[in-house]
């Protein structure tokens, strides 16, 4: 089962009733955390409506489950901007949710699904520090990793050594994280209570979800190492769809500071005119709205099939966009001044969720080093 | 790290190609200019000041790590709570704080605690370097302790020894028996923002806050908003306008916290800074006589320019405080982290990112004590371009320390998330930076207009 093209437009209205009505009215406080039963309730819903893949071992036309052809991206970029739009936590729960799903029946493995339990499986997709310096860029370009190489690549997912971080709905049970072997990145699902799990406190941002620090002792879940060109093209595919998902998330939630932002600067007074009539604010929307452009800009390029994009232009457009997205709130934070300080306002959320955004996926910075490592040996 | 040990890819400092292993050994003449001992940068700078300044530093650095770093991340977790209710560690570090002589510090004994080793140090460049010290280890308290000599800048600056000695001395002299006497400083109204902050806005902004002139005195009525520290003050200084006048009848008033009428109605539920709070209180027919105009009638806007152009460069102090906080942070992790059986401080990336920022703090060091060391009369363009500068580029190094932590800057434990939260507000109170821009601007237009005699040419 899959999309029409034609079937993309109609298909993302409905995501957008869905959001608007159901989604932004339940996080209608920004100052509120939502309960993790109303994220639950809300992730039932959107898993009835098939916005959500259902755990089944058939796809069918839920976030992620197709990648193949542009406007199916085209759909999985939309779901994602409209769900972050409102709430850029829920949008995060979700897309690594149907990420696992993705790698769930990649692997061939049958849906892990408890009764009750909807947003139970999550997945990360690096290791527990930045994304092993230039040595994760060239193995992914084929190089069969010496030395130091190895020795960093096989530190950076080793899940028993250092406590990897994870950033979930409180409730998940399930894990798929990868992990090294005879020079492979294989994946593995790991059940919760299987590892050594401690709750962090209230982290940065995405309130809605809880942090994690987790290590394993010893005892392995279910791992699965593909053949090395395999295994090559499946991190490259997951890690970009997380990237491209991740900046989708933060083009969703810069739209609607943007609007949070034109709409005040619209009927806030200041020294006897509307402030959006003060360059001092104009300059600031128009950094917003630069910066929305160009992730939009970069989103477009995204709606092609996953296997065609190329994993170093993904990378470098996180590298220079989620730096961009974090301005661009801050900006909006700005435009309001105190208000835009206070968490009822809801602009600093949008900031700390972005900041949250920029350090997931082994962070921003350490792209620069994934960018030169696959730019050749020399790196 | 050890004398033996180094760095990855850097020669030992023992090594013969290390220079600092072979000035020892040049003339005695050439190692008079060119040897040195590398200590901490902290002492180093701690040197470089005045002697009593330089106690101070000391001082303030002890007071905060042994009072204020204890509790600073429960109070950033603690719920927050209604206005006239605080965190019970509170009390007890503003009696601390009171008794060490840090809620009056700006003038010297018999009035305050000042100690006469400073007084030849402008009392700015004594806050900002108190500041520094105590933004680096909690923002909120920081604020708490800091927003109270705000709160007592009009009276500092009325010119009258009757305000200072009947209003001002029992403040500081209660803050020293260890019950501490928070003043507020009241500018900002709901409708107003940055208008009460800058001279073109005012000019056409209707005053929220209204003073009614009646027998004995004033009455009071409006409301005033995100004041720092306001919940918790027994006093505050609030600027309003005479009843039929616009702002530039604005004049300061000293209201006591409870007086008939003054209520607290909210405090807000902020981004950072939590274990301060920030204040709105109504005004219903408050009550002040006339000893308590503060600074003479229609003065209040001079007063309230005057007091803030002492404020931004501890301002910008909090800033320097927060990315100094930021890069121990960052250097810590980087020291202690290993990635592929090195610490991350071996790998040259991560070098480059802590060089840069701990040039960008010592940076904005530098401008803060340029800058204030000469503030006896502080000029609005240093106070100004100074709070700006040095907090644009503050958040930066906050920033940098995130990106280096990566995901672990997300955890509350870490630290780091904590300082961004509080170094973004450096960047809107006390005028936003856009406003003090626009300052600066204000306060240079007579040079950059050519108005002064025999300037051809425009200093920089």
């Amino acid at each position: 089962m899959s999309i029409e093209a034609e079937d993309v437009a109609a298909l993302l209205e409905e995501v957008g009733q869905f959001t608007q009505g159901r989604i932004a009215e339940a996080v209608m406080r920004p100052e509120n955390p939502l309960p993790n039963k109303v994220l639950e309730q809300l992730t039932g819903e959107a898993l009835e409506l098939g916005i959500l893949p259902a755990p089944t071992r058939e796809a069918g036309f839920g976030l992620w489950e197709a990648y193949h052809q542009p406007h199916i991206m085209r759909f999985n970029i939309g779901v994602l901007r409209l769900v972050g739009s409102a709430n850029a936590g829920i949008a995060f729960a979700w897309h690594r949710q149907a990420l696992a799903r993705v790698l769930e029946r990649e692997m061939g493995w049958t849906p892990a699904f408890e009764a009750g339990a909807v947003l139970g499986v999550t997945m990360l997709p690096t290791g527990h520090y930045g994304l092993g310096r230039t040595n994760l860029a060239r193995w992914l370009g084929g190089r069969v990793p010496e030395g130091d190489e190895r020795e960093i690549l096989q530190d950076w997912l080793d899940r028993t050594s250092h406590p990897t971080i994870l950033t979930a709905p409180a409730g998940w049970n399930s894990l798929l994280w990868p992990v090294w072997r005879d020079d492979r990145i294989g994946w593995e699902r790991v059940s919760r209570a299987a590892l050594n799990v401690g709750l962090c406190s209230a982290q940065h941002g995405l309130d809605e979800l809880s942090t994690f620090q987790m290590s394993r002792e010893g005892e392995r879940g279910e791992l699965c190492f593909p053949l090395p060109d395999m295994a090559r093209q499946l991190f490259a595919r997951v890690f970009k769809m997380d990237m491209i998902g991740l900046l989708a998330i933060g083009a969703g939630a810069i739209t609607r500071a943007w609007n949070m932002a034109k709409d005040y600067a619209g009927i806030r007074q200041q020294g006897g005119k509307l402030i959006g009539r003060h360059p001092a604010v104009q300059q600031m929307l128009c950094d917003v709205e630069l910066c929305r452009h160009s992730v939009e800009q970069a989103l477009l390029v995204c709606e092609r099939p996953v296997d065609m994009l190329d994993t170093n232009e993904v990378a470098a457009m996180r590298a220079r966009l989620s730096g961009l997205l974090c301005q661009a709130a801050s900006q909006v934070v700005q435009v309001f001044g105190g208000l835009g300080y206070m968490r009822d306002n809801g602009a600093e959320k949008i900031l700390r969720d972005m900041n949250m955004l920029k350090a997931q996926t082994g962070g921003a910075w350490d792209l620069r080093s994934f960018v030169a490592g696959w730019c050749g040996d020399f790196a | 790290m050890s004398a033996t040990g180094h760095l990855q890819d850097h020669l030992p400092l023992t090594h013969p190609l290390s220079p600092r292993s072979r000035y020892g050994g040049l003339p005695i003449l050439s190692r008079l200019f060119l040897d040195y001992e590398a200590g901490d940068l902290w002492q180093e700078d701690t040197a470089r000041l005045p002697g009593g300044l330089a106690r101070l530093r000391q001082k303030a650095r002890a007071f905060a790590e042994q009072h204020l770093a204890p509790v600073s991340a429960a109070l950033d977790l603690a719920p927050h709570l209604p206005p006239g209710e605080c965190h019970p560690a509170i009390p007890a570090i503003l009696a601390e704080a009171g008794r060490q002589g840090w809620l009056s510090y700006l003038l010297p004994p018999p009035m305050g605690s000042m100690s006469f080793r400073v007084a030849t140090c402008p009392p700015i460049w004594q806050c900002c370097v108190v500041v520094e010290e105590f933004s680096r280890v909690c923002g909120g308290l920081m604020l708490l302790l800091s927003a109270h000599h705000l709160g007592t800048m009009p009276l500092l600056l009325s010119g009258s020894m009757s305000t200072l000695l009947k209003f001002l001395r029992p403040v500081y002299q209660s803050c020293l028996r260890g019950q501490p006497h928070l003043v507020g400083f009241a500018i900002t109204e709901p409708g107003a923002g940055s208008d009460a902050e800058e001279g073109h806005g005012a000019a056409v902004y209707r005053p929220g806050v209204v003073a009614k002139p009646v027998a004995g005195g004033y009455l009071l009525n409006g409301r005033k908003c995100f004041i720092s520290g306001g919940d918790l003050a027994k006093s505050v200084t609030v600027f309003a306008a005479l009843q039929g006048e616009g702002m530039e009848s604005w004049t300061c008033f000293y209201v006591d916290n409870p007086s008939p009428g003054y209520e607290v109605t909210r405090t807000e539920l902020k981004m950072g800074m939590r274990a301060s709070g920030a204040a709105e209180i109504a005004l219903k027919d408050v009550f002040v006589p006339h000893e308590r105009v503060i600074g003479g009638l229609r003065n209040g806007w001079a007063l309230n320019r005057a007091s803030l152009n002492t404020s931004r460069m501890p301002v910008a102090a909090m800033g320097v405080g927060f990315a100094r906080a930021a890069t121990e942070e960052a250097a810590a992790f980087a020291r202690t982290y290993r990635l592929g059986g090195r610490r991350l401080i071996d790998y040259q990336e991560v070098q480059l990112h802590l060089a840069t920022m701990v040039a960008e703090t010592r940076a904005i060091r530098s401008l803060v004590w340029q800058e204030a060391r000469h503030a006896w009369r502080p000029r609005q363009l240093y106070a100004s371009l100074c709070k700006f500068q040095v907090t644009d580029r503050a958040q930066l190094v906050c920033e940098m320390a995130m990106d280096l932590l990566a995901d672990h800057a997300t955890l509350h434990e870490n630290r780091v998330e904590r300082i961004f939260r509080d170094v973004r507000l450096t960047r809107i109170f006390e005028g936003t930076n856009q406003i003090n821009r626009l300052s600066a601007i204000e306060d240079w237009q007579g040079e950059l207009l050519g108005n002064h005699p025999n300037n051809f040419t425009l200093g920089v």
